[in-house]
Parts: structure tokens; sequence; C-alpha cells
């Protein structure tokens, strides 16, 4: 991978073939993951308003004229009958709940009610912004896609649209919280440890290991982070030069 | 918060950015604004990236975006805007957009320091 630069359409970085499959699956993976624990599909149906699902006898018999009772209505019923944005479920995996999380650590009303004004709205971009990412990093393949190999052999660069950058970022970003809350890194030291290692290693020339145990597994997803990081921070460093060439500094 | 992954990028606020403002004293400034938004830090948000963030979101210049950075860095939080609840809603849901973790609370609020 090498640093993204900034060109006349947009900011352009190189990345091996392995970096663009692993990254875009990752990023499907965490969309999958995020759209399942936030409920999102409970609203995508677009299908019959609420009644349909809740026909167990005896229990949310009818309350009047084919109402259900009121507390027979779940959030994602309310949703489809009202337009209202809510919250499908409420996410129980640590990475979602740190994509979601809670917008306050000890007033309970306040962390609920913004959950319910918010997080549909919030998962969906996620999910739609980690698509877009992978599907930008996609490989061309099929019979009519243009060659992989560019002018001078090497492979196409990355060329992440000035008005998609931002979300390109925002992408990179939910992967790394999700890779760090699965590895369990929990402190900056913890951080700074693991990217010196996996610098140290690459300086060294050792390869990053197809994972087939548990060990070589760590390994490999704490590669996956660190490049993820690098592109970040490389991407941040054009993108902030930008911004600020935009307007007289402060 | 963390820095750049490669040593050969140049760390960012090295140039002994004061901390001069405490939590605590923002938010006692802030008694005018009834709710704020706090940042909180985290081990996986590059420092570029919240610097960014504060720049292009809420229009800060460079010096208060680091500044507010570096506060969320060493102090493990910031207090980052300040208003009415419904305006803090919207920022701690653009925060979480980012990949921030932000809270809103009253700025008078027991516990908030």
């Amino acid at each position: 991978m090498t640093p993204f630069r900034a060109m006349r359409r947009g900011y352009e970085a190189r990345f091996e073939p392995v970096e663009r499959v692993v990254l875009a699956k990752v990023a499907r993976d965490v969309s999958a993951m995020l759209r399942e624990e936030a409920g999102l599909d409970l609203f995508s149906d677009g299908g019959e308003p609420g009644p349909s699902s809740h026909h167990a006898p005896g229990k949310g018999q009818a309350w009047a004229n084919g109402l259900l009772a009121p507390d027979e209505l779940t959030d994602a019923d309310l949703a489809r009958l009202t337009g209202v944005t809510g919250v499908g479920r409420i996410p129980t995996d640590p990475a979602a709940r740190r994509l979601l999380p809670d917008a306050s650590k000890d007033d309970t009303d306040i962390a609920d009610e913004f959950r319910r004004l918010t997080q549909n709205d919030v998962a969906q971009a996620k999910v739609d912004r980690l698509e877009a990412f992978a599907a930008l990093l996609d490989l061309p393949s099929g019979d009519d896609a243009p060659s992989t190999v560019g002018r001078h052999g090497a492979p196409p660069p990355v060329r992440v649209p000035r008005e998609d950058a931002e979300q390109f970022a925002g992408a990179l970003t939910d992967v790394r919280l999700v890779i760090a809350e699965r590895l369990g890194l929990k402190t900056d030291d913890q951080v700074m440890h693991l990217t010196d290692e996996i610098m140290w290693d690459r300086q060294a020339g050792r390869e990053i290991p197809v994972a087939t145990d548990g060990r070589a597994a760590r390994r490999f997803w704490s590669g996956v982070f660190v490049a993820a990081g690098y592109a970040q921070e490389t991407l941040m460093d054009v993108m902030l030069a930008e911004l600020r060439g935009k307007r007289p500094l402060a | 918060m963390t820095s750049s992954p490669l040593p050969l990028l140049t760390p960012l606020g090295s140039a002994g950015t004061a901390v001069e403002e405490d939590t605590e004293e923002a938010l006692a400034s802030a008694v005018a604004d009834p709710w704020v938004t706090i940042v909180w830090n985290d081990p996986v948000n590059l420092m570029s990236y919240v610097t960014y963030v504060f720049e292009s979101y809420f229009g800060y210049p460079r010096a208060k975006a680091e500044q507010l950075m570096t506060q969320v860095h060493k102090n493990g939080r910031a207090v980052v805007s300040s208003g009415g609840r419904e305006r803090m809603e919207v920022d701690v849901q653009a925060m979480h957009g980012f990949g921030l973790w932000a809270t809103l609370q009253e700025s008078g609020a027991r516990g908030a320091a």
C-alpha cells in the first residue's frame, strides 16, 4: 500500500490486490453484522405493515377492528406505520455497540430516547458507506472487465473521488473499530504496541501468515487493522491539507 | 486515540500544544447553553481523523480543533459543542456517524465533571 496522494480526479493510493480483497471482505462483513445487530431488515422488507407478524393465537388478538393492542406494537411496527425512524433491535454485540454507542453514560432515559430517534439512520448510513467502500475496492472482474494491469504493469490505483472521501474515511473507521473490539484492544498503549509489532515485522520482511490457527488469525487481523490505519492516516493528511487550504489559518 | 501507524509520518500535536481549557471549565463557561456534547477518547481513532472531524464538521479553526483533540487524548474527553438539547442531539448523531463516541448532557448536570 502506498500513501494516498491528492490527484486531479480524487485521492489515489496503490493497494496490493490482497489488501483490496481483504478490506472489501471485512467491510461487507461489518455491514452485515451491523444490519443484523441493528435490526435494519425489520424496516426494509417494504411489505405489510405491523399486524401480519403477530398472529399468535390467544396472544396479540385483534384489539379493536384489527388493531393490535398498543403493547403488541414493536418499534419496527411503529416505524412502518408512521414512517418515523426508530430502533429495530438494540445491539448486543460489543462491536456493534461501539458503532452505535449510548449517548449518555449514566442517564438511560437520554440514551434510550436518542437511540430511538437516531439508531436506524446512523446504522443505515454506516451500512451504505461500508458497501460503497467495498465496491470501490473491488477488483474489476468478468470477461468485459478492463485489465487489472495498468499502463506500467502495475495494478490500477484505488481512486477515491473527493466527494466520497469522508464516507471512505468513515468506513475505514468503522472497520478499524470492529477489528479492535474483536482483538480486545482497549488502550492507546495496546494499539501502539501492536502497530509497532506489525511495522517491525513488515520492515523485517516477514509475511503475514495465512490464518490457520488462533495465533495466526490474530496476527492476520492485526495486519489488516494496521493497514487500514495507514490508509486512513495518509488519506487524512491530504484531506486536512486541502481543507485548510480552503480557508485562512486561524 | 492513536497517532499515525508509521514512524515516518509526523506525529501530530507534538509541538507542545497546551491544554488550556479543562473540561470542567468548559462546562462552567457553557452555562448559557443548557446542553453540551462531549467526545470521549478511544484507542482506535487517529488524532488526525479526530482533528479533521472537528475542523470539517464544526468548522473550528485548526488551533481550536487540535486543542480539543489533545484534550480528548490527554484528559479522556472534551466538550466540543454546547447549545439546546435538540442541537446537541444533532451533533452527537453526527459524531457517531463519524465513528467518535460522543454523549450529551445538561451542562450543569451533576457528574458532568
